[in-house]
């Protein structure tokens, strides 16, 4: 009853039945919140759970004995005489994670360090604008560009190699986790530098030392989750190695060689025979890519900062400041250097292809607009593919996603909470190609159910795309909630307010531009992703889409199939086109969330 | 209240559907109908099927065709399963493959496979031994054949290929496959790599090979899809089609079209030898 009356600042009798009615409502949209948490748990759990159903028959065969668990666990693939060995593939995907990983780890430290102080303070701002920017370039876009530029480097400049070879593809991969590990390196000295000014003025140290001798140490589990994220994030992409990496199904010699990744392994060979050995060995990848995820979560969760620790490092050789210094000016050149030669070149070559024909092909601008009419040879069918894929995984996401993030800041407690923040944790970290294949099984498992026509479409599509972006809208709205200033909190206390009318009234609008960020970059990730929609429902010739039960096209997949499959040198300029497009979209989108962020600071006071 | 339509629109409009090339006879089985064709398998079926699938749309704006790649493996999963109306496949189907799925062929044209190179490279005759060791990893440079001294890339398809199975079958009499080759996904994508690759050996579908990549001669014989009719040249299969149980509807429509005339006309433009 308080509550009421302060909310609505009258008092009277009146307000009581307005009151019942509002612990109702209130009741239903905690119910709601929970929910939306729990689904991400079901999600968790629903992977999980086809990939281990679709594997059991290696361990169980039909007929009751021993599956071919042994054939799978083995060194040879070759499904033609019967070998279904996916070792080759696991290895591939370590070594290719952990020397993308050895690639950019230094590089990413020594772009952080470089933006904070070991630089000239003129660069930082520039550089760290170029980590972000990178940030928003779909894998895709990378894996053309590299294939066109650096693999005929890397055939020139090396004799016996066709280029497309794990070098390439770690060289690559490099580029892609470097924005994750530098901005989380910045991020936690950013945190710890501005404490540190009293103590280094004490000891004299210069702003070189002050980072390598304190500000280092006490980072130090934010280094490791940064590695660990980066490796993460290296082993679970799709593209990169199935563009680059030859995707020869044996262990490489040297870094020359061609090497098959898990990922690549999947999205290759989901073509076999769907009861076969040879699908059944598919899960068992996906079961062992759900496992190095699961691992790189339990390492990130034992890495998480203990309070108060603090350790300084005082003797660790005297070169240690010039080798740091050496190592930021390094990583402040290549870099740089790196992304502008492929983005550079991918401007080169799309930009002359930019115009209405690149959209139209042939048919009038008009008559495809406003008419429908077909659209052969242009990019325009693939543009509307991709935005209604992400309009129908954002009305699926985005919902749920934040009232899951409100659920876990606000109201869990106990085991369920942890549960479903490690389950969204989880989920973060699941491969994209995980959830492809979970839906092209949940295709398969309907139709010899209940739903005998069940095909891969748009709405499976938008589904497993949703399941991707999820995670993401539910960390960044806990994390802007929780955020906030507990004074924030307290005030809403004193005022009387429920617990779900300060998080209406108080929170929500205070954190609505973390959230909206989430929002957006959520929209970028499902707008690039190719993985998910290359087993779910993706052609490459469908028109505009009709129906939500139809297969269509998307731009990603545009670029993935055309840089493979140009016929004509036309074709190819069409995939740079389309690469441009995609690159202006997700970097526009990004845009967008930092202007839409601090717009909202400008206004985001509580109101109450 | 709704904006009429620009007249000088109007007649862009009109113009432009005036200027749709004008199929009459075959594409009329088409005509007012509607639904969905979803195709799917065989890569050297897909300029043809695209062809015919433009042609179909423009006559009948009812009709939607999607064509999707993956190999013949896919071809029949995919039409064994039912995702797929029609899928194709660049080998006979096993007789496992039909009595498990029930599934009808339709073949429309004879295509050979060949061992191709890039146009850069001197060497211009193999005998089916070189080919077969050259696959196996035993010759490793172009210089053991009479080229340059440069290192042999190998480009191979992966195991859902039809391409694959009957170049491994006939060529290379089912013996290895070096297991350091690249592996590209489809015919259209080996042709693309050999393309750029001016030290590669790869094998595509003979309709797919144009002044972009070099057909050595196998023994003597210049591998063409007419070689590949009257016999004298060995690595060759058919192209089919296939349908879970007998077709239906637009999708037996589909598959009179591309076995008629006008559908053996494309095949034969796009460098197949049509069964008919």
């Amino acid at each position: 009853m308080a509550d009421a009356l302060f909310l609505n600042g009258a008092g009277g009798g009146a307000q009581s039945g307005a009151s019942a009615a509002n612990r109702i409502g209130e009741r239903a949209a905690l119910a709601l919140l929970s929910g939306a948490a729990g689904a991400s748990v079901l999600c968790v759990a629903g992977i999980l759970g086809f990939l281990a159903w679709f594997s059991l028959p290696l361990v169980f065969s039909e007929q009751g004995g021993p599956g071919q668990l042994a054939s799978v666990i083995s060194w040879t693939w070759q499904p033609t005489s019967g070998h279904f060995g996916i070792l080759p593939m696991a290895t591939g995907s370590l070594l290719l994670g952990a020397s993308a990983l050895g690639l950019a780890y230094p590089l990413g430290l020594g772009l952080a360090l470089f933006v904070n102080g070991l630089g000239p303070g003129w660069a930082a701002r520039p550089l760290s604008a170029l980590v972000r920017l990178m940030t928003g370039v779909p894998t895709v876009v990378y894996g053309l560009a590299s294939a066109f530029l650096l693999v005929p480097l890397v055939r020139a400049g090396f004799a016996g190699t066709s280029g497309f070879s794990w070098l390439a593809a770690a060289l690559v991969l490099a580029l892609l986790v470097l924005p994750t590990i530098v901005l989380l390196l910045d991020g936690q000295l950013r945190l710890v530098l501005p404490g540190l000014g009293l103590t280094a003025a004490a000891l004299g140290l210069s702003r070189g030392q002050t980072l390598v001798r304190l500000a280092l140490p006490l980072c130090g589990p934010g280094l490791k989750s940064a590695a660990v994220l980066g490796f993460g994030r290296a082993v679970g992409d799709t593209l990169i190695p199935l563009m680059l990496s030859g995707n020869a199904a044996q262990l490489p010699h040297s870094p020359l060689d061609a090497l098959r990744a898990l990922t690549a392994h999947i999205g290759l060979v989901l073509a076999t025979d769907s009861q076969s050995a040879a699908y059944g060995s598919l899960f068992a990848c996906g079961l062992l890519l759900f496992c190095l995820s699961l691992a790189a979560n339990t390492a990130l969760r034992a890495l998480r900062p203990a309070t108060g620790r603090v350790g300084v490092r005082v003797h660790l050789g005297p070169g240690l400041e010039a080798a740091a210094s050496a190592l930021a000016w390094t990583a402040a050149v290549l870099v740089p250097a790196a992304v502008s030669a492929l983005l550079g070149f991918l401007l080169l070559r799309g930009a002359p292809a930019i115009g209405l024909a690149l959209f139209f092909g042939d048919t009038p601008p008009l008559s495809a607009l406003l008419h429908g009419a077909p659209v052969f040879d242009g990019l325009w069918p693939a543009c509307l593919g991709t935005l209604w894929l992400v309009a129908l995984a954002s009305v699926l996401a985005i919902p749920v996603g934040i009232a899951g993030g409100i659920h876990l800041a606000e109201f869990a407690t106990g085991r369920a909470a942890r549960l479903a923040a490690f389950c969204v944790d989880l989920l973060a970290g699941v491969p994209s190609i995980l959830m492809g294949l979970f839906g092209f099984a949940l295709i398969l498992l309907l139709r010899r159910t209940f739903w005998p026509s069940a095909n891969t479409c748009l709405l499976l599509s938008a589904l497993c795309l949703a399941l991707l972006v999820l995670p993401y809208l539910v960390s960044t709205t806990h994390s802007s909630l929780t955020g906030l200033p507990a004074g924030l909190r307290l005030t809403c206390a004193s005022l009387g307010l429920s617990r779900w009318q300060a998080v209406r009234r108080v929170l929500l609008p205070a954190a609505r531009q973390g959230i909206m960020g989430g929002v957006i970059l959520a929209i970028g990730r499902a707008a690039e992703d190719t993985a998910v929609i290359l087993l779910t429902g993706v052609v490459a010739g469908a028109g505009r889409p009709g129906a939500l039960t139809d297969k269509f096209e998307a731009l990603p997949f545009t670029i993935y199939y055309l840089a493979a499959e140009h016929q004509t040198p036309q074709e190819l300029d069409l995939a740079f086109g389309a690469a441009l497009t995609l690159l202006a979209l997700t970097l526009a989108l990004f845009a967008l969330a930092r202007r839409l962020g601090a717009t909202a600071k400008a206004v985001g006071r509580p109101a109450a | 209240m709704r904006k009429p339509l620009h007249p000088m629109l109007f007649a862009f409009v009109l113009l432009a559907l005036c200027a749709l090339p004008v199929h009459a006879g075959e594409l009329d089985a088409f005509a007012g109908k509607t639904g969905k064709i979803d195709i799917a398998g065989g890569t050297a079926h897909i300029p043809v099927m695209k062809e015919a699938a433009k042609r179909i749309m423009q006559k009948a704006p009812g009709i939607r065709i999607t064509v999707a790649g993956g190999g013949s493996g896919v071809g029949v999963q995919k039409a064994g399963e039912g995702l797929a109306d029609i899928g194709n496949t660049g080998r006979a189907l096993t007789e496992a493959e039909v009595a498990k799925f029930g599934l009808k062929s339709f073949a429309f044209a004879i295509d050979g496979v060949a061992a191709v190179v890039n146009p850069k490279n001197p060497v211009g005759a193999l005998t089916h031994q070189q080919v077969q060791d050259i696959f196996a990893g035993k010759i490793t440079n172009w210089k053991q054949l009479g080229g340059h001294d440069a290192a042999i890339h190998l480009y191979t398809r992966d195991e859902a290929s039809g391409t694959r199975e009957v170049f491994w079958e006939i060529m290379l009499k089912k013996g290895a496959i070096a297991p350091g080759a690249n592996v590209v996904a489809s015919n259209g994508a080996m042709k693309t790599a050999l393309a750029g690759d001016a030290d590669a050996i790869g094998y595509v579908s003979i309709g797919h090979i144009d002044q972009t990549i070099k057909a050595p001669l196998l023994d003597g014989v210049a591998p063409t899809q007419d070689n590949a009719k009257s016999g004298k040249y060995p690595v060759l299969r058919k192209l089919y089609m296939n349908t879970k149980g007998a077709p239906q509807g637009i999708v037996a429509s589909f598959i009179s079209y591309i076995q008629g005339p006008e559908g053996a006309a494309i095949t034969a433009s796009d460098g197949y030898i049509p069964t008919k």
